[in-house]
């Protein structure tokens, strides 16, 4: 056996290989239609290189007439099958050259069984025998070469203009390597199979290598096909690997979800469906697998919050802001929850509210920490008040005994114009009204006295800063007078709104007002004077306003070092006093989400000022603070 | 007892319902009332001579009842105070009854109480300005003596005898007993019991 027969015999086995593997590949991946042609062209190109073969060992003019004949259908296959190739897997190669190529082709192997022998003799005349490059004896035919083998040729050009043009398309589309590898063997491989023509008009006297020319387009393909394989393996690797991170993230999250008692959620808005952790489930008590919609988490929510989660919620969508709030959930067996809620809106282009991702916690435990703060700033601001009441005994005493002098001064006067006999019932009208509007004067100041004492709840209320001042004035009015302070109110108009305790905000008033006056007992009585001021001011410079209330004294000035010291519990300049009065303004002001500070004048005396944020324009500027969502 | 002018009762309160009241309750009681809703304006149209009393209202603004009592003193009223007062204002009722209140009531007050209050005090002007017109009857009439009769009657009450004193003034004993005879009869008496008395009362002291 020769090297020939070795070497021709070796392609077609490689061939038959790669054939065999890429359809093994292809029958696991069926849509991947680019290995099964791949396949077909390795069987061809090995079928190519067994009838090549034969072809030099055939004996007889009409063995080789046969085997020209039947080679052509491998040919046929292989060259369908490339243009498959290029377009299915490299997408490039004009279409209609496509078709051209293989409707020729096809027109030549129909040929090719119609004339006789075949289509590239007209007619064989003798086998020439003759030893190549030291290679055994090998046959090559003389003949007359047919006409109609110029169809072959041009099919032949076609697809070598077809492999360049592809090529050309692939290069510019940026995949250099695969243009160079792939488009190159291609080109290389239809040029070296001109030898075919050439060789059978006389021209060159080699034997046929088809065989050579077409697989080394297939090595390239087989090169490109395992390249993709590789690459796919690898891809897979690292998907696997990402998935093994993704799951421990999931798990890591969900760790750190389930310690920090978070429920994770996701409305889908356009579905209403929600999705909830577990954790969520048991926040809201819904069971396990409970469907869960828009209005199941809103028939959860307890009923004075639902409005202001709804607001929240609704604000979120409309302007995609993160949603936050706080509000009570109502559990099945009745509990009640405190929830924090946020989230985030997500959009379709079009600024359509797709779905809502976000968190849910259980913050019963910090509310009620806070409830039982307020408990205890209440108590503290109500002992504070009972004391402040105390030093104002007498001027209360002095209040209550002004109507109900008038009252009994009246009523005798009654008596002793009716003992008269005759009486003057105008007169007596007259008086019993005076009785009455007295008596109401009395009971205002008891229910004044009332709400002065009343423990409990702190209440919030949309109130005039300037209806406290009078408040305040008629509370301490006899006091002024007793101490010989006159008192000058510079009341800011048209001021907003402010939220708060009316009770809570007087008992900062008058202790300020208490203090001023105990701050000028020393002082001569046409300087004792006090001014207590209303307005507005920026807070911030941000433009948030704030209504600013300040009381201005002509006492002594605060040393600077003590103008914090002030405000702290137990500190106090007065020989009966318990240092409270300060340090619980400024928790009420505090807790009113405003500031309370003092300042010296410049000529003599300290003035104390207090801010409050405006009213209820925006609602994450209530106090209250009920937040919404899940 | 001397008939005199009606009694009035001067009501100073700035409380106006107090205040009418108050009236209401002693006009009830046959009593002439004047209300004043401030010291300043009772002092606006305070006339000494009127009678009665002043029911005055202890804490006021601007002017306060002890800073009236104050000024009506100086001027020499005797128009007799009540106070009306709060309750706690002990230190300044004393304060008040030291400087020569009549009476010192706390709110609400009593009508038996005010009315008795207003009766005594009525009483108290009453008599207060009857000494006080006696008293000026005496002055004027001792104005009327010439420097040597006044020291004739200041030897008299001094109990000294005609003759004494004639020796001290330099003169004869006739002489005396003339001045001693006009004395006597300016200051219309007719014992020197009885200008011993009228002399004590202006607190003119013997020789």
């Amino acid at each position: 056996m020769s090297w020939i027969t070795i070497v021709w015999s070796m392609n077609a086995a490689a061939c038959l290989t790669l054939a065999a593997i890429y359809l093994v590949v292809w029958c696991k991946q069926r849509q991947v239609l680019a290995h099964l042609v791949f396949s077909i062209t390795a069987v061809a190109a090995a079928a190519i290189a067994g009838f090549e073969l034969a072809m030099m060992h055939a004996g007889t003019v009409g063995q080789y007439e046969a085997l020209i004949r039947w080679i052509h259908v491998p040919v046929w296959v292989l060259t369908v099958a490339f243009v498959a190739f290029v377009r299915l897997y490299l997408h490039a190669g004009r279409p209609w050259l496509a078709w051209s190529i293989c409707g020729l082709r096809t027109l030549v192997l129909i040929l090719n069984f119609i004339l006789t022998p075949n289509l590239n003799f007209r007619r064989i005349t003798s086998l020439r025998h003759f030893s190549w490059w030291g290679g055994e004896m090998i046959s090559m035919p003389f003949g007359v070469a047919n006409p109609w083998g110029l169809l072959s040729s041009v099919s032949l050009l076609l697809l070598l203009i077809f492999f360049v043009d592809a090529t050309i398309t692939v290069w510019r589309r940026g995949d250099r390597r695969r243009a160079l590898v792939l488009g190159g063997s291609m080109i290389f491989g239809s040029i070296l199979a001109w030898h075919v023509p050439l060789v059978i008009w006389g021209i060159i006297d080699v034997p046929f290598f088809l065989c050579f020319a077409y697989s080394g387009i297939v090595a390239a393909m087989g090169y490109e096909l395992s390249y993709d394989l590789l690459h796919a393996a690898q891809l897979a690797r690292q998907l696997q690997a990402s998935e093994t991170e993704l799951r421990e993230t999931q798990e890591r999250m969900e760790l750190a979800a389930n310690a920090a008692e978070l429920g994770m959620w996701m409305w889908d808005i356009v579905r209403d469906e929600v999705w909830i952790t577990d954790k969520g489930r048991a926040l809201f008590g819904f069971a396990p697998l409970e469907k869960i919609d828009f209005n199941r988490f809103r028939s959860r929510l307890h009923p004075e919050d639902r409005e202001s989660v709804l607001q929240a919620l609704e604000k979120s969508l409309r302007t995609g802001a993160e949603y936050e709030s706080e509000y009570r959930a109502v559990l099945p067996d009745g509990q009640v929850r405190w929830i924090a809620g946020r989230g985030q809106v997500e959009f379709k282009g079009d600024r359509q509210p797709v779905r809502m991702r976000g968190v849910a916690v259980d913050i019963t435990k910090r509310k009620q920490a806070e409830e039982q703060t307020a408990h205890h700033r209440n108590e503290i601001a109500h002992l504070s008040r009972v004391t402040t009441l105390g030093e104002l005994s007498g001027s209360i005493a002095h209040e209550l005994s002004l109507p109900l002098s008038a009252i009994l001064s009246n009523a005798q006067a009654a008596q002793r114009v009716l003992a008269h006999g005759g009486a003057d019932l105008t007169e007596v009208r007259e008086i019993l009204n005076d009785i009455v509007s007295e008596d109401k004067r009395a009971g205002e100041v008891i229910q004044r006295l009332r709400q002065w004492l009343k423990k409990g709840e702190v209440q919030q209320h949309s109130l005039r800063i300037n209806e406290v001042v009078e408040d305040v004035l008629k509370l301490i009015h006899d006091d002024l007078i007793n101490q010989h302070v006159t008192i000058d109110v510079e009341l800011g108009r048209n001021l907003p709104l402010v939220t708060g305790d009316p009770v809570q905000l007087q008992q900062v008033l008058l202790n300020l007002v208490v203090n001023a006056c105990d701050a000028m007992t020393n002082c001569d009585a046409p300087e004792r004077r006090l001014l207590i001021r209303t307005g507005t001011e920026t807070r911030n410079g941000n433009g948030n306003c704030a209504v600013l209330v300040s009381v201005t004294d002509r006492g002594g000035s605060i040393p600077e070092e003590k103008m914090e010291q002030i405000f702290e519990p137990f500190f106090t300049t007065k020989e009966e006093g318990m240092g409270l009065g300060l340090s619980v303004c400024r928790t009420i002001i505090t807790a009113h989400r405003g500031k309370l500070w003092a300042t010296n004048n410049t000529d003599r005396g300290a003035t104390f000022h207090f801010n409050l944020p405006i009213g209820t324009s925006d609602g994450e500027e209530v106090i209250t603070n009920n937040g919404k969502g899940s | 007892m001397i008939a005199g002018p009606s009694p009035t009762v001067f009501v100073v309160d700035d409380y106006a319902p107090l205040r009418s009241s108050i009236s209401r309750l002693l006009r009830a009681a046959d009593f002439a009332v004047a209300a004043f809703a401030s010291a300043e304006e009772f002092l606006a149209q305070f006339d000494p001579q009127r009678v009665g009393c002043l029911v005055l209202d202890l804490a006021m603004p601007s002017l306060n009842g002890l800073e009236l009592q104050h000024i009506l003193a100086k001027a020499g009223s005797l128009l007799p105070i009540i106070f009306l007062t709060g309750h706690g204002d002990i230190p300044k009722g004393v304060q008040a009854m030291k400087h020569g209140a009549s009476d010192f009531l706390t709110k609400p007050v009593n009508d038996t109480d005010l009315l008795a209050a207003v009766r005594v005090a009525i009483e108290k002007d009453r008599v207060l300005r009857r000494e006080h017109a006696g008293l000026s009857e005496i002055r004027a009439r001792l104005a009327t003596l010439t420097p040597r009769e006044r020291e004739v009657l200041e030897y008299v009450v001094a109990g000294k005898l005609n003759k004494q004193i004639a020796v001290d003034l330099g003169t004869v004993e006739q002489t005396v007993k003339v001045h001693r005879a006009h004395v006597m009869e300016k200051m219309r008496v007719r014992s020197v019991a009885e200008l011993v008395r009228l002399t004590q009362r202006c607190g003119i002291s013997a020789r």
